[in-house]
Order: structure tokens, then C-alpha cells, then sequence
């Protein structure tokens, strides 16, 4: 495919508050087996993308981690492949302000790149898309920039980094920037299609006049003032937004509604992650495992129910686990009792301990903590 | 390519054809039998070869090979892909004068005095591709060189009665073996070889030239290359093994040896933490066990859609079992799809294989009464309410 990809790692970390302290957006663990970015990765490489740039501003130890060398997503390649764009503040107060001026810091990356167009993808929206179809669609438009957008989403609570309004035709007749959109708005997915040498143009013209910010600077500016024409390329299938700790929460558990699943999973795509070397997961004699996702190297003996399960947790005789997102290599000792909890990595429930958080407001522990 | 003298490398006989196993083996060579859920019979081996530090493996293929040659790649799953080690699969060829098949275990590996004499090896561990074990061969290693051996076989011990059924070692106090007899009427010892051993380069070398050149022979370790060695006063130690330790040839051993994997204290950990088997994985998603089903007792790997009940089973990669289906005292190998209603008890399910709804699959069994396993080939499909007796081979 005719593409460049970049993928921002960490745009908006901060809506995630303590799961993101340590680790990426891109990184944040999903599904029992998944991190974030492993949607957008496998999207762009199901799509034949074969030079990917990962922009990750800081925190990125984990995502490293994870991607190595890029082969679980055949990106392991001579020419082009992954990079990992790490790029160095020039700003004055040392810190990133946004994707516009991330992008220009690496320019040459994107200068060097043959590829005439670049898709950008963000880590906090999950999806299994067709991105040679928005290509298609995007060359066939003749618009500038092409935003993919989920109709839906917009309800009037959830604050949307960009939002778009189509008139009767289904042209843009209105975009709106942080805002609190309403129903009759669709959502970004936070995926753009554009030409290469356009967003070179952009880009430097912005961070020369001191702005930053990709949606509100680029976007919504220069539409307004006509320099640039936008199109949407309406997206039909599930596209899950895990841009906040309840959203995220919610995102994981719906996984144990089959047509959730299949609307990640059986889009005829493969989800690509980094695979391990787990034993399959033992059920044991006594054990009482309904509605729930389960993942290799797991030895369960208590109770679950409508619960998500990561790699290698310790489930004992006698626990409960209900509503909950448990984490890899976390250990629910005998008798506990865990309700509308996220655990993090590593975390040890002491045997008899009770975890009860709300359905609204699930408890969150902390990466390696026993309680 | 560069290569580096080796202290050990491992040549590992995955030819079999494993016709005791039926329709499971009829399009896959044993050494590529599904097993445990994600594994195949090969993975034993050739993680025990990784975790003892042996990181060059010649695989003798030549029944079947498409599958086992996919499914070992380039050996990155085991981490045999780096510049001075690999996983190389090695199929018989033709040659200018003659080409020939393997015709027996000791002529595969003469065919591939070529590649092993690359690595000029002081050792050469020979393994079958058809055991389920966990084995040190470090240890057997460091073994067969403070005795000076040319020669050193893995023994365990079986019961006397049963000894009749193997190729045994009679050794003297000290290890050494006096005596090798295939299959004795009377047993003296019950050391029972595990057919696994390491030679000392040069004399194997020595000894496969000279078997080759026997028209008389069979080409076979057990039955003429050991015997020559022995008859000629070479010195061969018999090394201990304990353990878990299974001979997957036959049906009945399959299905057993998955069952060994069952339990609290299962009578084989592959759960244990150290000396991990590997084995190629893919990007499936976690498994799903929905509200109405059971998962008792079992092992149930990645990709998995669970709305049955499942008992004491193994169920791999990739299954689907549909609602108000049973599953009992089985192993389903991957991506097989068990429609609602259907019972499944008894039985090894091939891969990919559709079990339609309300069929039956085997049966339950007395106390004490002999099991009758019930196996359906690879990517069969059993029509909506038909019967699988037990015991039935389909």
C-alpha cells in the first residue's frame, strides 16, 4: 500500500490516570492478551503497510518491550519496517505539545519516506479496520485530509477531540475541537489519511508559527479559513474508545458479549500481539468460571464471573472474582473476594482480603501491590 | 555461513510414520501430533534440547514432512534461528550416483554425516521424535564424558513383567553395559532403553560407514549399530533416568498421556515453571467461557469459544463448544467445532474436525473397565445425531 504509518503512543495518556503512570496508551494492556497499539499495528499491517513509525513521546520502556523487533506483525523487514520515533523536546519547557509539533521534531523521517500518502492512527481507539478501503476512498474523494469517524459516540458527555457535523449532502459543515459533541456529531477515530508531502507542508507552517495541536490547530483551522478540504470516511464496524479508566473498564468486560468480540476479532483480520510461551490454562476440580475471557498460562480454581482474565493469574480455592479486569501474573489468594476492580500487573490479594469497588467507579491497584 | 565447533548437537528421527496411531497419523507424521492443548509431539524433544544448552538440531523428516516442516519454520520458537545455532529440517535427497529413502534409523543419520560433520561435534545426541518427557541431556552429557563412553543410553526402569516389551541393558554395578538385549523372552535386568544416546563423534561416524557397508543389516541403532559396538568392546554406559517418561505411539498411550496432564497433581507438570516447552504460537484471541458453561478439571487453550460443559478433557487451539454440548475423558485437538447437544466421552478429536449437533462420540466406562477410545480423523465432519461407537476408529 501507497502509505506511511505513524501511530502516536501517548497523546492523551493523562485521561487514563494511574494505569497510564508507568506505560504508554499504546502499551495499556486489553483483552486478556492485547496491548492497545496491537490494533492499530495489525490494521496497518493487515493493509500492507510496510513502514511504520511509532511516535512515542516518553514512558516507553513497556511498548518497546512489547513491539521488539516488529515480527509478530511481519514488520520485522529490511527496508522500512517499524521505527520507533522517540523524538527529542525542542520546546522550552522540555515537553511535547502536541502531535504537529512531535511530527515536526522527526521530520526527516517523513521526508525520507517514499510512500505518497500517511495514515496516522492514534493508541486509544480500538477497531479492526480495512485501511486500503479508506485510502480508496480517501484518493477517490479529492479531499485534502480524511478523517474516519464513528457515528454514535458523540452523546453530549463524552468530550471528543475532534468532531465532525456533515451537512444533508454529506459534506463537513462543522468541526468541532474538545468539545462535549452531541448526537447529531460523528467521533474521530483519531485515523487520518493524507498526502505525504501535505502534512510535510503543514506541519512546518504550523510549528513555525508556534501551534501544536494536529485537530485544533490543522484541522479545524485551516478548514475554516477554506485552505484545506476535509471528507470522512464513515466507519461501520465496532470502534471501542478506551479514552478514560470507566471507558476502559467497560471495553474490557463487554468482550464477554460474543458479537463485541466478533466485532474485533472476526472481521476476517488477525489482531497480531506479542505471543508467549504460556501453558494452556488449568480449571480445576472445584472451579466455577462463567462469561468470562481467559488467558494462557492461567490456573484457576475459584469462582469468576464476567470477568476479564490476563496471562498467567492465580485464581485459589474459595475466591470470587466478579465485574473485574485482572492483570498478568496477578494472584487472588484463598477466600478473597473481588468486585468491579481493575488489578493491574502483579498484584497479590491476600487470601480472605475483599476488593469491592463500584460498577461506576471500579478500584484500581497498583502495578506489584498486595492487598 | 560460518560454523562453530560444537561440544553436543542433536539429531532428532522424525520420519515415523506412527501407523499404530491410525487416522491421526494417515496425512502427519507423529512428531507433528497435536498435544497438550498447544503443543506437538516434537516440541519435547526439541525444547528439552534448548534448555539443556544443545542449540543445533538436524530433524530426519521423510513421512509426511509438509506439516512438521511448517510447523518448525526456522526454529525461531524455540530460539534455534540465531547465527550459531538451528532447528534444520533434513529430508532425504538425491545424490549424483544413487538417492535413496532413509531404509532405517542408523542410515537417516549416515545420509547426514555431511551436515554434522559442519559442526565437528565431539557428541552426537541421537532422539526419537515420539516421547512425551522432560529430560536434562546436559546432565546426561557431562555423564557420558567423566565416564569416557563412545556410547551412552538413557534407561528407566519398567516393571519386570513389561521388561519383555523393550530393547534392555544389562549393566554391571558400575553403569557400564555388558549386554544388550531387543525384546528378551526373560529379562535379566528391566532397564529398559529410552532411545536416546550419545555416541562419541568419531566412533559413530566409524561404526555407521561400516553398518552401511553391511548389505546384510537393517540400518537400525537398536537392532545393529549397538550391538556392533558392544561386540567389539567399546565402552557403553547406561544412564538413569526418573521422571515422567511416555512412549506416544499408540492410541491408548495418546490419550493417556493428555489425561496425564490433568489434576491438581497432575502425574506430568507441564505447568511447572522451570525447563518451559515451547512451541509455535499464534495470534489467537484469549478464549471465551460463556455463562451456562462448566470447565472442570481441564486444560483449554487460546481461541477458545466454551459454552458447554467440558470435563477432565484437553481441549486446544482454537475450539468451539457450543451450548448444552458435553465434552468428557477427551482430548480435542485444535480447531475443532462441537455443535450443541453433541457428547463427546472417550474420544481424541483430529484437528479441525466438526462434531454436528446431538452426535455421540464414545462412551462412559465401569470401574475398572477397559477404555475404548473413540478417535475421529482430521477434518472429518460427524453428521447431526450420528453414532461413534466406542473404540470406533473414524
Amino acid at each position: 500500500m501507497n502509505a506511511l504509518g505513524i501511530i502516536f503512543a501517548n497523546i492523551y495518556d493523562s485521561s487514563l490516570g494511574e494505569l497510564t503512570n508507568k506505560r504508554t496508551m499504546a502499551s495499556l494492556p486489553y483483552g486478556g492478551r492485547y496491548r492497545q497499539i496491537d490494533f492499530s499495528l495489525s490494521n496497518m499491517s493487515n493493509a500492507g503497510i510496510r513502514h511504520i513509525g511509532i511516535m512515542s513521546l516518553y514512558k516507553y520502556q513497556s511498548l518497546m518491550n512489547h513491539i521488539g523487533s516488529g515480527q509478530e506483525w511481519d514488520l520485522e523487514l529490511e527496508e522500512g519496517g517499524l521505527e520507533f520515533l522517540t523524538p527529542y523536546s525542542t520546546s522550552r519547557n522540555g515537553s511535547f505539545r502536541g502531535k504537529l509539533e512531535a511530527l515536526s521534531s522527526v521530520i526527516v523521517f517523513l521526508e525520507e519516506a517514499q510512500e505518497d500518502f500517511v495514515v496516522l492512527a492514534d493508541s486509544g481507539v480500538l477497531c479492526n479496520i480495512d485501511l486500503e478501503k479508506v485510502l480508496e476512498a480517501h484518493i477517490a474523494s479529492g479531499k485534502d485530509v480524511t478523517v474516519v469517524t464513528k457515528d454514535g459516540i458523540a452523546d453530549g458527555k463524552k468530550p471528543l477531540s475532534l468532531a465532525i457535523r456533515l451537512d444533508k449532502k454529506g459534506e463537513v459543515a462543522d468541526i468541532a475541537v474538545d468539545y462535549t459533541a452531541g448526537a447529531g456529531y460523528l467521533a474521530s477515530t483519531g485515523i487520518f489519511v493524507l498526502r505525504r508531502d501535505l502534512l510535510i507542508h503543514y506541519v512546518q507552517e504550523n510549528v513555525a508559527r508556534n501551534l501544536y495541536r494536529f485537530e485544533r490547530d490543522f484541522i479545524l483551522q485551516y478548514f475554516n479559513q477554506k485552505e484545506i478540504t476535509v471528507g470522512v470516511y464513515q466507519f461501520e464496524g465496532l470502534a471501542l474508545f478506551n479514552e478514560s479508566t470507566l471507558e476502559y473498564y467497560r471495553n474490557n468486560l463487554a468482550l464477554t458479549n460474543p458479537e463485541i468480540q466478533a466485532g474485533l476479532f472476526s472481521a476476517g483480520r488477525t489482531i497480531y500481539t506479542k505471543v508467549r510461551n504460556q501453558v494452556p490454562v488449568y480449571y480445576g476440580e472445584n472451579s466455577d468460571i462463567n462469561e468470562c475471557i481467559i488467558s494462557d498460562g492461567s490456573v484457576l480454581e475459584g469462582t469468576a464471573e464476567h470477568s476479564v482474565f490476563f496471562r498467567h493469574v492465580s485464581l485459589k480455592e474459595g475466591a470470587t472474582v466478579k465485574n473485574s479486569i485482572i492483570m498478568n501474573d496477578c494472584v487472588i489468594g484463598e477466600g478473597a473476594y473481588v468486585e468491579n476492580a481493575i488489578l493491574d500487573k502483579e498484584v497479590v490479594v491476600r487470601a480472605g482480603s475483599r476488593l469491592v469497588g463500584a460498577p461506576e467507579n471500579p478500584v484500581m491497584v497498583k502495578k506489584g501491590e498486595v492487598v | 555461513m560460518y560454523f562453530q565447533k560444537k561440544r553436543c548437537i542433536a539429531m532428532l528421527l522424525a520420519g515415523g510414520q506412527g501407523s499404530r496411531l491410525k487416522i491421526l497419523t494417515e496425512n502427519t507424521a507423529k512428531p507433528a501430533v497435536p498435544f497438550g492443548g498447544k503443543y506437538r509431539i516434537i516440541d519435547f524433544p526439541l525444547s528439552n534440547c534448548v534448555n539443556s544448552g544443545i542449540d543445533t538440531v538436524g530433524i530426519l523428516t521423510q513421512y509426511q514432512p509438509l506439516e512438521l516442516n511448517e510447523y518448525i519454520g526456522n526454529g525461531q520458537p524455540w530460539g534455534l534461528n540465531k547465527s550459531h545455532c538451528c532447528a534444520q529440517v533434513l529430508p532425504p535427497y538425491a545424490r549424483s550416483k544413487k538417492s535413496e529413502w532413509y531404509k532405517g534409523t542408523a542410515n537417516a543419520i549416515y545420509q547426514n554425516i555431511p551436515f554434522i560433520e559442519r559442526f565437528d561435534p565431539d557428541n552426537v545426541l541421537i532422539l526419537s521424535g515420539d516421547h512425551i518427557y522432560r529430560m536434562d541431556y546436559a546432565a546426561m552429557l557431562t555423564h557420558h564424558e567423566k565416564a569416557g563412553a563412545d556410547c551412552t543410553i538413557a534407561v528407566r526402569t519398567v516393571p519386570m513383567e513389561e521388561a519383555s516389551r523393550f530393547g534392555i541393558m544389562n549393566t554391571n554395578p558400575d553403569g557400564s553395559i555388558y549386554e544388550f538385549e531387543e525384546k528378551p523372552p526373560k529379562p535379566k535386568s528391566n532397564n529398559a532403553s529410552m532411545g536416546i544416546y550419545i555416541f562419541r563423534w568419531s566412533v559413530l561416524k566409524k561404526f555407521l560407514t561400516e553398518d552401511e557397508a553391511d548389505p546384510t543389516s537393517e540400518n537400525d541403532f537398536g537392532k545393529n549399530v549397538i550391538p556392533a559396538l558392544l561386540n567389539s568392546g567399546h565402552k557403553l554406559w547406561a544412564y538413569d533416568f526418573e521422571g515422567y517418561w511416555k512412549d506416544v505411539g499408540t492410541i491408548d498411550s495418546l490419550w493417556e498421556a493428555n489425561m496425564d496432564l490433568l489434576g491438581t497433581a497432575p502425574n506430568f507438570d507441564i505447568r511447572s515453571a522451570d525447563k518451559k516447552i515451547s512451541a509455535r504460537n499464534y495470534a489467537l484471541p484469549s478464549t471465551y467461557v460463556a455463562k451456562q458453561a462448566k470447565t472442570v478439571d481441564s486444560l483449554i487453550a487460546e481461541g477458545g469459544v466454551i459454552q458447554g460443559s467440558v470435563k477432565h478433557s484437553v481441549i486446544s487451539n482454537g475450539c468451539a463448544i457450543g451450548e448444552g454440548a458435553q465434552v468428557e475423558d477427551s482430548v480435542l485437538m485444535p480447531g475443532v467445532t462441537v455443535e450443541p447437544g453433541a457428547i463427546i466421552r472417550h474420544a481424541i478429536i483430529g484437528e479441525g474436525t466438526r462434531i454436528c449437533k446431538g452426535a455421540i462420540i464414545g462412551g462412559a466406562f465401569g470401574l475398572g473397565e477397559r477404555k475404548k477410545i473413540s478417535v475421529v480423523g482430521k477434518n472429518e465432519t460427524i453428521e447431526a445425531n450420528a453414532v461413534v461407537a466406542p473404540g470406533e476408529v473414524r
